[in-house]
């Protein structure tokens, strides 16, 4: 062809070596760009470790230690410890599993249940969006921590998915709007338009079209959505409403503030500041990381 | 109208320029988007530049009034015009001054550089208090007379926010932005880009009359071959942010002698003689890393390439009256 | 090949709390293209080339008419056989920087209909890929080069063919090009013009080329037919070199003039005239001409009577016809 624009056509044997880079190895390239996006994978990689990990480095009931009742801070106890003398670093550590699993079951609820309805609702404008974004917006008028802490009442939170679960199911309406919106505004894109006339399913074109545009959008939205969940987590227990099953952060606060009373007394600090400083370590480690998010999922920044 | 006129000369004004290098800092490296040119804008006349895009049109002309916008910087280089200087070192007041009323200009796009917020008229009024025109219920007339005369509803386009005008609306509105404070030199960055045939050629034709009007001096930039060789009197050919050639019109198209100017030639549809007369010119514009190459940067598209193209770049130079090519093969005629 | 019959569009347009507003975009449209032929719809914009092109690949349903693909009434297939059998009539759009999902591969691109294709026909992945190289090349890209990169990493021409070679994944009858080219580079259209023409001939593709432009209607069009529309009217029909050689409707003659003139290599037509846009919103009644309020050779007769196109072959919708010399001769 002597028309090509293109750079010469270099062989007719139809097959190409794949040197596709894998996800894993353009995220890392990513992420070891910026060292703050470096903190914030070092951050959240060890804190899941922790939720994982955690409850097998010590054993099922913590060691208490009547002598060392709110001791100091010290290489036996490095945060101190609590009002039966148990350490402090212990109870964060077994504390992170129900409320890092918690949160990641809430953000996962919401994105889920957020996207696919916001995706179908911007796809099929009719009836089918109608609805949905009738019960959207109910959803968005249910006020989500109050209906906790009425359900509470009647349910013991003491399986996190639970809790996730109810975290997740009252907070996915915004998700859904935004991504409604986004969606909207995709359909009309050419390209769209040519994977409908080259006869691709409607799935394929939700899925593989639209939901690929809007993956760092929803990335993001995760993130921030598993931070978001573990404040609502810890904010009802730090206030008491759901009975305490197993320890975890956000009874620590309420024991550390109610009980041991670290608002008045310098010796109980530091079983306050300990879950305090592991919520503010860990939503650092989001941020931070967010910044990568956009470039990870986003393929206009992607290099040639 | 005729007052503010009065006490303006009408003498044409041109332009020289003079070893201009404008570089864009990206996190690629620098880009050399504007690499040595010189060359002198006649005073009276149309001079179109063109060349495929990327080719460092835009950046060349935002260097003649000395507003690269931001990763990009001047780095050396003079641009004298007749009466006002040298744009790239005169204080920044009289420059500011200079732009707009005395070099009037449409960027490429404008149909999406009016602002959005605002009513054309007071666009019109402000453009006027920002340069201290004194009689601003002239200027308004002005402003509708040129909109008038490029067939448009004058006192509904003043009253318009952009959404509310067309594409080819808003290319005219900003044609008209660039010729209100009455500029002697007016360059247009792809006035008709964008617009469909016939809108295209009425914008051209009222480019045409107003130039003659005013005795300005006109740079029309565009990438397509059609629109300079209809309207400019001298022709200059960009690649790769250099000069390939320059001549006059009626030169250039009979007697291209640059290879690329010859590719672009014949690449035009024609709507008369033998159809197979176009060929496709090949291969692509070259990329930031081909803009380092030490030999010519057409090599890899030329037909006519020699060996010594590949290692050295040929000069761009004079090889007869107003006649400029940058080939080895300049001065052979086919 | 494709015929159509009548083809009626009508837009309501929403106007203030009043009411609706009715827009004729298309006005009672025929034609056919034979396999292999062209046509070419040549209009300045807004007057309906968008939207006939829209409702032929099935983007936009007509308010009547009727179109026959390879001998089907498509009106007349229910829905869900009508999305798979207009695979056959592929659109290429004007904005190449909008036809590939920016998020995807060149490669995800062309595999994605290829797999629906493969499946309906029990064949393999080795089959995918070998198609995959045999579009890319057909269009003139190198398969090794381009598969794995993203669209923004390529230029408006490469784009535009990667489109291209999309289409003829789905081996379709029909091409729709909506003005293909008007947003490439001038230098790298001809190429593109040059791969349409070609896939013309090479398959027998009918091919819908919609441009405003009348010589590259001429180029890709060739022994092809030319359709002048007007404000969704058909103001002059038949084969293209005719018209261009014989245009007798001032609005034809306006298109022509528009080309521009290469100086030194040209001479402009004798006849040549400028002509200025006029007001787009302009209502004009039932009873005039539609062309009546910008043509310089109007006269009393053409506010009061509307025109039809008549002519065999070769048609005009004109009271006042006269062969003008507007093109522009060679030296
Ligand atoms: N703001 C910018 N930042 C970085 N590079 C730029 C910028 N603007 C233009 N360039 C580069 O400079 C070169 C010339 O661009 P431009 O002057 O816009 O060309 P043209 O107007 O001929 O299309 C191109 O390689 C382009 O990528
Ligand atoms: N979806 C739509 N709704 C209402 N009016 C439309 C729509 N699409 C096009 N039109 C109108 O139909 C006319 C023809 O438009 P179009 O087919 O895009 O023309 P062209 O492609 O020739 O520029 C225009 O007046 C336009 O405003
Ligand atoms: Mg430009
Ligand atoms: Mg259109």
């Amino acid at each position: 062809m002597s028309v090509a624009e293109s750079t010469p056509v270099s062989s007719k044997i139809p097959h190409v070596p794949k040197n596709r880079a894998t996800f894993l190895h353009t995220a890392w390239r990513v992420i070891a760009k910026k060292p703050g996006r470096m903190v914030g994978l070092v951050i959240i990689l060890f804190f899941t470790l922790m939720a994982i990990a955690g409850p097998y480095l010590y054993p099922r009931n913590l060691p208490i230690n009547p002598n060392a009742i709110y001791a100091p801070i010290s290489w036996k106890y490095p945060l101190g410890t609590d009002f039966e003398g148990t350490s402090n670093l212990a109870l964060i550590v077994t504390g992170a599993r129900y409320v890092l699993f918690a949160a990641f079951m809430a953000a996962l609820f919401t994105v889920v249940i957020g996207t696919v309805l916001g995706l179908v609702s911007g796809y099929y404008v009719g009836w089918s969006d109608s609805v949905i974004m009738r019960i959207t917006d109910f959803i968005l008028t249910i006020p989500g921590f109050p209906l906790l802490v009425v359900l509470s009442t009647v349910w013991n939170f003491g399986q996190p998915v639970a809790m996730g679960f109810v975290l997740g199911i009252t907070g996915w309406g915004g998700l859904a709007r935004a991504v409604r919106s986004q969606t909207l505004s995709l359909r009309e894109r050419g390209f769209i338009e040519a994977a409908r006339t080259l006869g691709l399913s409607p799935f394929h074109i939700l899925f593989k079209e639209i939901l690929p545009n809007i993956a760092s959008y929803i990335a993001m939205n995760l993130l921030l959505a598993i931070t978001g969940s573990i404040y609502a987590e810890v904010g009802l227990f730090f206030l008491g409403v759901v009975p305490f099953q197993a320890n975890n952060w956000g009874v620590m606060l309420n024991l550390a503030v109610f009980s041991a009373g670290a608002m008045s007394s310098v010796q109980a600090l530091p079983y306050l500041l300990s879950p305090l400083i592991a919520l503010l370590v860990l939503t650092l480690g989001v941020v931070l990381f967010l910044d990568a998010v956009d470039e990870l999922f986003n393929p206009r920044l992607k290099e040639a | 109208m005729a007052l503010e006129f009065e006490a303006r000369d009408f003498h044409p004004r041109g332009m020289q320029i003079r070893d201009l290098h404008v570089i864009y800092q990206t996190n690629q490296g620098e880009i050399p988007a504007v690499n040595g040119v010189s060359m002198a804008i006649a005073p009276g006349k149309i001079t179109g530049i063109i060349g495929e895009s990327g080719s460092g049109k835009s950046t060349l002309a935002m260097a003649l009034m000395n507003a690269v916008p931001k990763p990009g910087r001047i780095v050396k280089g003079s641009v004298v015009v007749d009466g006002a200087g040298d744009m790239l070192t005169i204080d920044k007041k009289i420059r500011q001054k200079v732009r707009g009323r005395d070099i009037g200009f449409v960027f490429q796009a404008s149909q999406n550089s009016l602002n959005p917020l605002i009513r054309v008229g007071k666009q019109v009024l402000d453009l006027g208090r920002s340069h201290n025109i004194k009689d601003l219920r002239a200027l308004l007339r002005r402003a509708k007379e040129l909109l008038e005369r490029m067939g448009m509803d004058a006192e509904r386009i003043l009253l318009s926010y952009q959404h509310e005008l067309s594409g080819g609306m808003r290319q005219r509105v900003g044609i008209m932005l660039a010729l209100v404070l009455e500029a002697q030199v007016v360059i247009l960055d792809e006035p008709t880009t964008a617009l469909d045939m016939i809108s295209q050629a009425s914008v051209l034709e009222i480019v045409r009359q107003i130039h003659q009007e005013r005795h300005l001096t006109t740079i029309l930039i565009s990438h397509d071959m059609g629109v300079v060789a209809d309207l400019a009197d001298n022709v200059v050919v960009m690649y790769g942010g250099e000069l390939a050639e320059a001549g006059s019109t009626e030169e250039i198209l009979a007697h291209p002698l640059h290879p690329y100017t010859q590719g672009l030639i014949r690449a035009i549809p024609r709507i008369s003689g033998p159809l197979d007369q176009a060929i496709a010119l090949s291969g692509s514009p070259p990329d930031v890393a081909a803009l380092k190459v030490p030999g010519c940067l057409f090599a890899s598209r030329c037909p006519k390439r020699l060996p010594k193209c590949e290692n050295s770049r040929p000069i761009y130079e004079a090889i007869g009256s107003d006649r400029y090519v940058a080939c080895f093969r300049g001065t052979e005629h086919d | 090949m494709i015929d159509v019959k009548n083809l009626v569009k009508v837009f309501t347009a929403k106007k203030g709390v009043l009411g609706h507003d009715a827009i004729e975009a298309v006005s009672h449209m025929s034609f056919s293209i034979p396999g292999g032929g062209a046509l070419s719809l040549i209009g300045e914009s807004g007057s309906g080339k968008t939207t006939v092109g829209r409702i032929l690949a099935g983007l936009e349903v007509p308010t009547s008419g009727d179109i026959w693909i390879q001998r089907v009434n498509v009106m007349t297939l229910p829905p869900a056989e009508r999305r798979t059998f207009l695979r056959q009539v592929q659109l290429i759009q004007q904005d190449p920087y909008q036809a590939l999902n920016p998020a995807r591969t060149i490669e995800q691109s062309l595999e994605d209909p290829l797999k629906v294709i493969a499946r309906e026909r029990g064949k393999n992945g080795a089959w995918i890929q070998s198609r995959v190289h045999e579009v890319l090349l057909r269009v003139g890209m190198d398969p090794g080069s381009v598969l794995n990169k993203y669209p923004h990493m390529l230029s408006g021409g490469q784009r535009q063919r990667i489109v291209i070679a999309r289409a003829l994944t789905v081996e379709p009858k029909v091409l729709v090009a909506d003005e293909a080219v008007s947003m490439i580079d001038v230098s790298l259209r001809l190429g593109v013009l040059k791969l349409l023409k070609d896939l013309r001939q090479e398959f027998g593709i009918s091919l819908f080329f919609i441009t405003h432009d009348v010589a590259s209607a001429r180029y890709v069009g060739e022994d092809g037919q030319l359709f002048v529309i007007y404000k969704g009217q058909v103001v002059e029909s038949g084969p293209t070199d005719e018209i261009i050689s014989q245009p007798h409707h001032p609005y034809t003659q306006a298109l022509l003039s528009a080309v521009p003139v290469l100086k030194g290599l040209e001479d402009p037509g004798p006849d040549r005239f400028i002509p200025l846009r006029g007001n787009d919103q302009e209502q004009v009644p039932d009873t005039a001409c539609i062309y009546e309020p910008r043509c310089p050779f109007a006269q009393a007769k053409c506010q009061k009577e509307r025109p039809v196109l008549q002519g065999a072959g070769h048609a005009y919708a004109c009271h006042f016809p006269v062969v003008r010399r507007v093109v522009a001769t060679m030296k």
